[in-house]
């Protein structure tokens, strides 16, 4: 069975959990202690990532660290309708490679941003919220246009791609990092559409939205 | 922004959103002033405005549930209604009917040019603009800057942009319209290309504004997105340079905005009043139907505001031109708060309640009613829930039908009735899908017989509401109580009181918080007794049945004569109906 080296808060071990629930791949977590016990950077762990880093995951042999690099891993080899990273497609692959750096930037700025707060990490925190502003901003502008043609997900498609699910954890969780999302209303609206994905989960601070969706604001036809 | 201009702002109309950031079942994280709003679309078109803290422990309500008819909150799950913003449910008090008090403050709304507009206190309506009215209008991207409201005003006087048509034209000339301290009009020509556009200053803080345009006229469909790109792309650089202008200001002091808990009318004490019946409420029968043989609907409308909030089971009295006082429970479902709908049977031997309802009251006409009270709460916890109804019995069984529905919690509606032309509320009925299962033309011992099937298979946490005809009430509890089920789990509701009622005793009541001991003479009933020396007693039916008189028993044995009360809860002796029960022991000792 798979193997998820996981910590219960780390956005980057929930959105592992998320994608492998949504595709209803079983697997067994193995507990880490992030914090306070920095196992993490312990010797046995680190013989398993020399980054020193959470996730890892193991599956029939393959090792692998990042969760970026796992969540493709994972659709490409779990789901059969190709739908969360169609291989085939590589004009598509380019669109959400690009989306998965960006979820990096989000994961070095606002789940900074949440490390300084609620685990004492020592980072800037006025250049950790301004980043992730920077960037929420962005994500927002895409969205809202998006939305203008009649698309749901941050890549063009009826269905969402593993790119929805590698920014949406540090997005969700911003506010522990003091990053308010008032400012970003398009970005709200995705954060529900993703919520009512089919096998979605939870994890402490983030909240589940309510059944029914569908957009209604796409371009009038004049 | 400068104190008279924060003062004259409180009273104005603001654009808080765009309408269609109210997506279907959203809710909308607004602000404006300081002051944070909970903004969300119900399934019937409604927009409310909240203060965006929940009453119980200030949690944001922008992060709740929109179900469509309410809005719960994320932390401890209270339920709030459309429109009225009050409580209906609190699941840590799954068998309670919250107060009256629990409602939250709604704010106004109004749509307007694609916006949603609100405010404080907003004065009369909200400001035309000329240059939008009587065309369609475009909505741009709100554009939030982390600026003042001057800084942000001085430079939309010099935004540029070029008219829809002549996107790629030539530089436009561009030209300011109107201007006031909230909004700016320009015009754009290029060419033979003229757009106008207003720009209203959404002031979120004293650091924080939100401008939001609309384009007067509506671009062909294909041309929509590059004229909303065109915008976006020089109203984000217009952000940049207010913001770096911002920079350079000192740091504005943040408003801080009043939060109210609950109005006053809802936070002080009730008045004192002799008369236990209140009548506070005028309604106007807005329709009247026949919904089903000799049973006719009524539709009940406010002549002055908000009605106040209603809770599944809830009844409210309503006073007829022929001086009685009638109970009607309320069929409405979840979020349903514009109206109260009531079902009224013909009754050819009653007093003339029904009747004069019937023939005497009509479209249009005004009536007295109470403010709906619960004495027949929701609870929400059930694994399963089972619904009976006999008759006219179905209206406050319907209203439970629709909210359990609406959540997706599981029951079953079973209604008994003569045939398919007594069923009332067809079209509520219609709704609840495989829920409903009707029994219909079944004699008693019929009736007894489906029951025994319908109440065979008790399971823990399983619970039972019933409403109807006394004897089918008797059987049903009967039946349930034979089959296992716990006292607690069979909720019920009587049309009314038909035991006799022994008042052939005489005794003595102390009134252990008034300091006051009373005589109760044969042939008087304690209510009357205390209305007599002037202690208040709200009341409904009084008769026994509809539970609003309820009074706390500190010592003493109370004689029961109510159908209210459960068999345990009568004999824990612990609460008495005040306006038919009496006491076996020569004294009771009341909480009042």
């Amino acid at each position: 069975m798979i193997k998820l080296y996981d910590y219960e808060l780390s956005g980057n071990c929930y959105k592992l959990r998320l994608l492998m629930n949504m595709l209803g791949v079983d697997y067994e977590a193995v507990p880490v202690d992030f914090y306070p016990g920095r196992e993490h950077k312990s010797d046995w762990f680190l013989k398993i990532n020399p980054l020193g880093q959470l996730p890892v995951l193991v599956d029939d042999g393959v090792v692998l660290r990042d969760a970026q690099a796992i969540l493709v891993y994972l659709a490409a080899k779990y789901d059969p309708s190709g739908n969360w990273y169609p291989v085939d497609d590589p004009a598509k692959l380019g669109d959400i490679s690009q989306w998965l750096a960006f979820a990096d930037g989000i994961t070095s700025t606002a789940s900074a941003a949440r490390l300084h707060e609620g685990l004492f990490y020592d980072f800037d925190i006025d250049a950790c919220r301004a980043g992730a502003h920077r960037l929420f901003r962005i994500l927002d502008e895409h969205l809202w246009f998006a939305e203008k043609q009649d698309r749901d997900w941050i890549c063009p498609g009826a269905h969402p791609t593993i790119a929805d699910i590698a920014c949406f954890p540090y997005v969700i969780l911003s506010e522990e990092g003091g990053i308010s999302r008032q400012d970003y209303p398009a970005i709200r609206r995705w954060c529900d559409r993703v919520k009512r994905i089919q096998g979605f989960i939870v994890m402490s601070g983030v909240f589940p939205a309510g059944p029914a969706g569908g957009r209604l604001n796409a371009l009038s036809a004049a | 922004m400068g104190n008279t201009m924060l003062e004259a702002a409180q009273h104005q109309w603001h654009p808080i959103a765009s309408s269609e950031e109210l997506e279907y079942r959203h809710t909308f994280h607004g602000q404006l002033l300081g002051r944070e709003f909970a903004v969300w679309r119900a399934d019937d078109g409604n927009v409310n405005v909240w203060e965006n803290r929940c009453l119980h422990r200030g949690v944001r309500l922008s992060i709740g549930i929109n179900d469509g008819t309410e809005l719960t909150c994320q932390y401890h799950g209270w339920r709030y209604a459309n429109r009225t913003a009050g409580c209906t449910y609190i699941p840590a008090h799954p068998a309670d009917s919250p107060a009256r008090t629990i409602c939250n403050r709604t704010y106004p709304a109004v749509e307007r040019y694609g916006l949603v507009w609100s405010g404080e206190a907003p004065q009369g309506d909200p400001p035309g603009v000329a240059l939008l009215d009587g065309t369609d209008v475009l909505s741009l991207r709100p554009i939030p800057v982390n600026a003042d409201l001057e800084t942000v005003h001085r430079q939309l006087t010099a935004y540029v942009f070029q008219p829809n048509e002549g996107l790629d034209g030539a530089k436009a000339a561009v030209s300011v319209e109107t201007s006031g301290d909230l909004s700016i009009g320009l015009s754009s020509v290029s060419g033979d290309c003229k757009t106008q556009a207003v720009f209203f200053l959404q002031p979120v803080d004293s650091d924080r504004t939100v401008i939001r345009g609309v384009l007067a006229g509506m671009p062909a469909h294909k041309a929509q997105l590059d004229v909303l790109h065109h915008h976006n792309e020089r109203l984000s650089a217009l952000r940049e340079r207010c913001e770096a202008e911002a920079s350079q200001l000192p740091q504005p002091e943040k408003l801080q905005p009043v939060i109210q808990p609950v109005s006053e009318e809802l936070a002080g004490m009730p008045e004192q009043s002799t008369s236990g019946r209140n009548a506070d409420l005028r309604v106007k029968i807005a329709r009247k139907w026949s919904t089903a043989e000799g049973i006719a609907g009524f539709e009940l409308v406010s002549i002055d505001g908000q009605l106040p909030t209603f809770q599944p089971g809830a009844h409210i009295d309503v006073h007829l031109p022929n001086g009685l006082v009638r109970q009607y429970s309320v069929t409405n479902g979840p979020g349903e708060t514009q109206s109260y709908k009531i079902g009224v049977k013909r009754e050819p031997d009653s007093a003339g309640g029904s009747q004069c309802l019937h023939d005497d009251v009509r479209e249009g006409d005004v009536l007295a009613i109470s403010e709906p009270r619960n004495n027949f709460p929701l609870r929400r916890d059930a694994v399963k829930t089972l619904l009976i109804a006999g008759g006219i019995g179905v209206t406050p069984i319907l209203s439970m039908a629709q909210a359990l529905y609406h959540t997706g919690l599981d029951f079953e509606l079973h209604y008994f009735a003569q045939d398919d032309s007594h069923l009332a509320f067809p079209d509520i009925l219609e709704t609840l899908g495989d829920s409903l299962h009707t029994h219909l033309g079944l004699d008693p011992e019929e009736t007894e017989q489906c029951l025994e099937g319908l109440l065979a298979d008790y399971q823990p946490a399983m619970h039972l509401y019933v409403c109807g005809p006394g004897p089918m009430l008797e059987t049903t509890r009967h039946t349930a109580d034979r089959l296992g089920w716990p006292d607690q789990a069979v909720h019920f509701e009587y049309f009314k009181n038909t035991h006799e009622i022994d008042d052939s005793t005489s005794f003595e009541i102390a009134l252990s918080r008034s300091v006051m001991t009373l005589q109760v003479p044969a042939g008087t009933t304690i209510m009357d007794v205390l209305r007599d020396n002037g202690v208040s007693v709200p009341s409904s039916c009084e008769q026994g049945a509809c539970g609003t008189c309820v009074a706390t028993v500190l010592e003493g044995e109370p004689d029961h004569q109510d159908v209210y009360l459960s068999e345990t809860e009568k004999k824990r002796g612990d609460r008495i109906m005040t306006c038919v029960s009496r006491s076996k022991s020569a004294r009771l000792v009341l909480d009042i």
